[in-house]
């Protein structure tokens, strides 16, 4: 039965990071590269809620289908290889130093690592490293965009895991 | 607050002067009085530009193997992308390049345009 749960619960946050994601391109930029990265508060809470396998696997398959939905291959190369290190970060930090740490740190070196990523995809893809000049901007929209994802999903796992059926399936993790 | 916020607050800002720094240093290293745009396609500059000898706004479209295209307007003093059809146009929203050191990019596209303050080429074009 938990199983089931568990298994509903994944679809469900997919579904959600997927439409946030889909929604987030839409939204313009003020600075060329820099985005809200909105999507990472649903593999957050997944770590938070599930565990590291689930938040992995809500953002491969995050990527794999937003490219599809409205992406080109490069676009996808970038989302996976910043997606897939901001994400290994973040869920280094929860299991070793979760206990010195708030949400927002954990999430804003998320962001960072996720740019960090993005620019190594692109000065790959371009042969130069000159693109690197992109790096403060990213930096300091990182700590920004990652502090308001880290306040967000405190807000929402602060609801969320009185939920029974959250309980319910915690419990069956142990 | 938690202890560990701090230390990771410290590294951030620490990073964030390192890189700064490596931004002056850039922008120094490349000082110079001229103005010159280079447009690399697949890590092979395509043309050289002196964007201070530039009398006619102009614009023209280059496209690639796979049938891309970015569209570079260039005026006196400055240069940019004004269209493209890749998916997340990073290349028009840099906007215009006037400084040296200045760089856009369309990295589906692979083409890049940088502004160089010195003049290095023998062999170059201009109009």
């Amino acid at each position: 039965m938990t199983n089931t749960k568990r298994i509903v619960l994944l679809s469900l946050l997919v579904g959600i990071a997927l439409i946030i994601y889909v929604i987030e391109a839409q939204i313009p930029v003020i600075f060329p590269g820099v985005k809200l990265g909105l999507a990472n508060i649903i593999s957050l809470f997944t770590l938070l809620v599930l565990g590291w396998k689930e938040s992995l696997i809500v953002v491969i398959l995050r990527t794999v289908m937003g490219s599809i939905f409205g992406g080109s291959i490069s676009a996808f190369l970038f989302s996976i290889v910043g997606g897939l290190l901001s994400n290994i970060v973040m869920i280094l930090l929860y299991k070793f130093f979760r206990n010195y740490l708030g949400l927002s740190s954990i999430s804003i070196c998320g962001a960072i690592f996720h740019n960090i990523g993005q620019l190594l995809v692109a000065a790959f893809i371009i042969q130069d490293l000159r693109i690197y000049i992109y790096l403060p901007i990213l930096l300091i929209s990182g700590v920004i965009t990652g502090y308001f994802v880290g306040i967000s999903v405190g807000f929402i796992y602060k609801y969320f895991k009185n939920f029974p059926w959250i309980k319910d399936i915690q419990k069956g993790q142990n | 607050m938690k202890k560990g916020d701090k230390i990771v607050g410290l590294i951030i800002i620490i990073l964030i002067t390192i890189s700064l720094l490596f931004l002056g240093i850039y922008r120094f290293i490349n000082k110079g009085d001229k103005l010159i745009a280079k447009i690399i396609q697949d890590q092979e500059v395509i043309k050289v530009i002196d964007l201070d000898k530039v009398e006619e706004p102009k614009e023209w479209t280059i496209e690639n193997e796979e049938g891309h295209h970015n569209t570079i307007r260039v005026e006196k003093g400055r240069i940019r992308f004004i269209e493209a059809d890749c998916p997340d146009l990073v290349c028009v929203n840099s906007g215009w390049l006037s400084k040296p050191g200045d760089i856009a990019v369309c990295i589906p596209n692979k083409i890049l345009i940088r502004i160089e303050g010195k003049d290095d080429e023998v062999d170059q074009i201009s109009y």
